[in-house]
């Protein structure tokens, strides 16, 4: 255990840990040192969870309300995917599909996978599970498409009486699901996927 | 091994944090949160869903599944969820979700009818659509009993429930040119309009509801006569052209309209729901109700011609009945067949016209006076009352019946023991009018009216020549007479002075202003002035009025 150094997360200083389990702080710049971030898969399931929960209601409720003179109209996110499919736009319609209804999913998914993968202490893949991981993380950013897209709509359209749009209750849910699912990638370590590894060697030694 | 145990020894030593014994991390609240939030939303959209109901339309033109709404007071109250054949294609049915706050509308009675544009003479509608889209309009029922299931009206409703006012049937033998929604007028006031209209049972006559606004429902009394209002009412009948049209809506899309005559003994507002008579037009509808109403049939021996159903029928030129059926009779006896009038007669009319005292008296006397066929007895059998056939108009050829005297018919005892007891007639003046009139060219014709010409410049001449003659025994009397006069008494003067006297007194004789010759010729004189005096005013008088050479002059020129 002495052997074991730590870097520091936020200057990258190299420094021997306090104590194996409990590594202290940063000598530089008094961060709190980790050798695994902490709690970092409780924290992830927790945020995965949560945004697993809010998916649901930004997927049923609502994102936009656009009350024109002939009527009022709500639509859901898949509801204007499927607006915008029948409606002949279909790689439009492809795009909100991917960015707004896929990728939550897939982020979802994934994590989970990544999670469920660590605490099995699986080893196979460990290098594949990685690039999942970058993906997911770079993939996080995008999927506030829809939520940009509501934003813009309902800060441009607004002609009353002849056009009005609003935000419906599903945006926060929406909203929600994205932040939710970076700031899950964000506590995820991805070195908990080569723990297992690490393990399994020391125990293999 | 080891040079890496040095480096890692120069390695400053981190500092010891107190161990921290939270197993289960803070950030559970989160999906926490968020599960209690979604769930919050979904109990609340749970508990805020109202009911889906269903109608069933003929046809749901313009109604779509998720933007078509149900509307109530132009409140949204439901939104169209799904728009689907029914099972045997032959209807419509519009699943809706009403909002829970209205759920309590959704009972038996309810009515739906989808609102589209409607443009009709009388009134333009829904024209709100044309932006909005069709929508289902919306009444409530009034039960209490809760309905999912509903039959929507294909025409909509025209009056909401809680509009105050009344609702009153009328029976009419057709509807005329009134619709749902005609409007119905008093006193050319739009006031109310046809809520439905349907045949009777047996077919034979029209049921229609009509509704009147408050607070005009107040003017609709237990005798107020309704009318067919609408179209054109031209009538050409005894009375001349009459043209009604109440306005030009009411004429292009046809309307009602009601008043009360002013002599109504009841002025108690009619109760709701109350069933009225549609008359005709307005002066079948204002006429006097005739309660009592007498029959009578008139055998005449000429011909109808012009004499039509509803032909007023006169008593010494007041209206005092009409003809109500006019057809033939057949004699088994005899069998002749003679033209035949059924007429009737209200006697309440003629009353109606007596001075009021005697009005007053006619109704103090009530039981008499209805007992009047004693008055028509004396009237026929000792006056001499007939029924004759009379032309109203020789421009249209026009006949009504006309009541008079003739004393000079024969008397004649009424048959009261029959139903419709039969009136003695009198022939028509009319008939023979056409040859009086070609008698009296004939006669005209052979009048010597050259002859009369001739004689009448011959008297002239005559009258002239004697003129002349006078003229002349005048001349002479000057010419002659008086010179001669004059020399005798010259001589006279001039011989004899001493018998001045006698001379004087001849003088006075014979030249005198009172001489009696002078006198006597004056006088002549004057009278053949007069007598050409009276010839000119003669021919003048011929000139003007030629036709006093036969019918002599005129008491009154």
């Amino acid at each position: 255990m002495g052997k074991m150094i730590v870097s520091c997360q936020t200057c990258g200083l190299l420094c021997r840990p306090a104590a194996a389990v409990e590594p202290g702080r940063c000598p530089r710049c008094a961060a709190e040192l980790a050798l695994r971030r902490h709690a970092s898969l409780q924290r992830t399931w927790a945020l995965v969870v949560a945004a697993a929960i809010c998916y649901v209601p930004a997927n049923l409720l609502p994102v936009l309300t656009t009350n024109t003179l002939r009527s009022s109209e709500s639509d859901t996110v898949l509801g204007g995917v499927i607006y915008l499919y029948t409606t002949g736009s279909w790689p439009l319609a492809l795009i909100v599909l991917i960015a707004s209804v896929m990728i939550p999913v897939g982020k979802l998914g994934a994590l989970a996978y990544l999670l469920i993968s660590i605490q099995r202490g699986s080893v196979e893949g460990s290098r594949k599970r990685t690039r999942v991981f970058r993906a997911v993380e770079f993939i996080g950013r995008w999927s506030m498409l829809d939520v940009f897209v509501i934003a813009f709509v309902v800060a441009l359209v607004q002609l009353p009486p002849a056009m009005t749009a609003q935000p419906g209750p599903g945006v926060p849910f929406f909203a929600a699901v994205v932040v939710l699912t970076m700031f899950a990638a964000l506590s995820f370590d991805p070195r908990l996927i080569w723990g297992g590894f690490a393990e399994r060697r020391q125990r293999d030694g | 091994m080891a040079d890496g145990d040095r480096d890692l020894h120069d390695l400053p030593q981190a500092l010891e944090v107190p161990r921290r014994h939270t197993r289960i991390s803070m950030v559970w609240i989160i999906p926490i949160v968020a599960a209690l939030v979604s769930v919050g939303i979904a109990v609340q959209r749970i508990s805020n869903e109202g009911p889906t109901i269903t109608v069933v339309f003929k046809s749901a033109q313009g109604i779509e599944a998720g933007k078509s709404f149900i509307r109530f007071k132009d409140v949204n109250i439901g939104q169209v969820t799904a728009v689907q054949l029914s099972a045997d294609y032959g209807k419509v049915e519009v699943s809706a979700k009403i909002a829970k706050s209205a759920a309590g509308l959704m009972v038996d009675g309810a009515q739906f009818w989808v609102v589209r544009p409607r443009i009709t003479l009388s009134e333009i509608s829904g024209l709100n659509t044309l932006l909005s889209g069709n929508y289902i309009g919306f009444e409530a029922g009034k039960s209490s009993t809760a309905q999912r299931n509903f039959t929507g009206l294909e025409t909509p409703q025209v009056l909401s429930q809680d509009v105050a006012g009344r609702q009153f049937t009328l029976k009419a033998n057709e509807l005329g040119g009134a619709g749902v929604g005609s409007p119905i007028y008093y006193r050319r006031v739009p006031v109310g309009q046809v809520s439905s209209y349907d045949l009777t049972a047996d077919g034979k006559a029209v049921d229609i509801r009509v509704f009147v606004n408050a607070p005009y429902d107040q003017y609709v009394k237990r005798e107020t006569r309704f009318w067919n209002a609408g179209g054109l009412d031209v009538s050409i009948g005894a009375n001349g052209i009459n043209v009604r049209a109440e306005s030009l809506a009411a004429l292009l899309s046809g309307s009602l309209a009601f008043d009360t005559p002013a002599a109504a003994s009841s002025a108690d507002a009619a109760a709701a729901d109350s069933v009225f008579t549609l008359h005709r037009d307005q002066a079948i509808a204002m006429k006097q109700p005739d309660a009592i109403a007498r029959h009578y049939v008139l055998n005449f021996k000429e011909s109808l011609q012009g004499l039509s159903v509803g032909a007023p029928v006169t008593f010494l030129g007041l209206s005092a009945g009409e003809v109500t059926a006019v057809g033939l009779t057949h004699d088994s006896i005899t069998h002749d067949v003679k033209p035949r009038v059924d007429i009737t007669i209200f006697p309440e009319r003629l009353l109606a016209t007596l001075p009021l005292e005697q009005q007053a008296a006619a109704a103090a006397s009530d039981a008499a006076v209805r007992n009047s066929s004693a008055v028509l007895r004396l009237l026929v059998e000792e006056r001499g009352m007939r029924a004759q056939l009379r032309s109203a108009s020789l421009l249209t050829g026009q006949l009504y019946i006309a009541l008079d005297y003739f004393p000079a018919a024969a008397k004649t005892k009424l048959d009261w023991s029959r139903d419709t007891p039969e009136l003695p007639v009198t022939a028509s003046t009319l008939p023979d009018l056409q040859e009086k009139l070609s008698s009296l060219l004939a006669k005209l014709d052979k009048f010597p009216l050259e002859t009369i010409g001739a004689d009448t410049t011959k008297a002239l001449e005559s009258l002239d020549q004697t003129l002349k003659d006078a003229g002349r025994l005048v001349n002479r009397v000057d010419a002659g007479v008086v010179p001669e006069l004059r020399t005798t008494l010259e001589e006279a003067r001039g011989t004899l002075s001493t018998a001045r006297r006698v001379m004087k007194s001849a003088e006075s004789t014979l030249v005198g202003p009172d001489a009696p010759a002078q006198q006597e010729l004056r006088d002549t004189l004057q009278e053949v002035n007069r007598a050409a005096h009276a010839i000119r005013v003669l021919a003048d008088s011929l000139e003007r009025r030629p036709e006093s050479l036969i019918r002599g002059r005129l008491k009154n020129p």
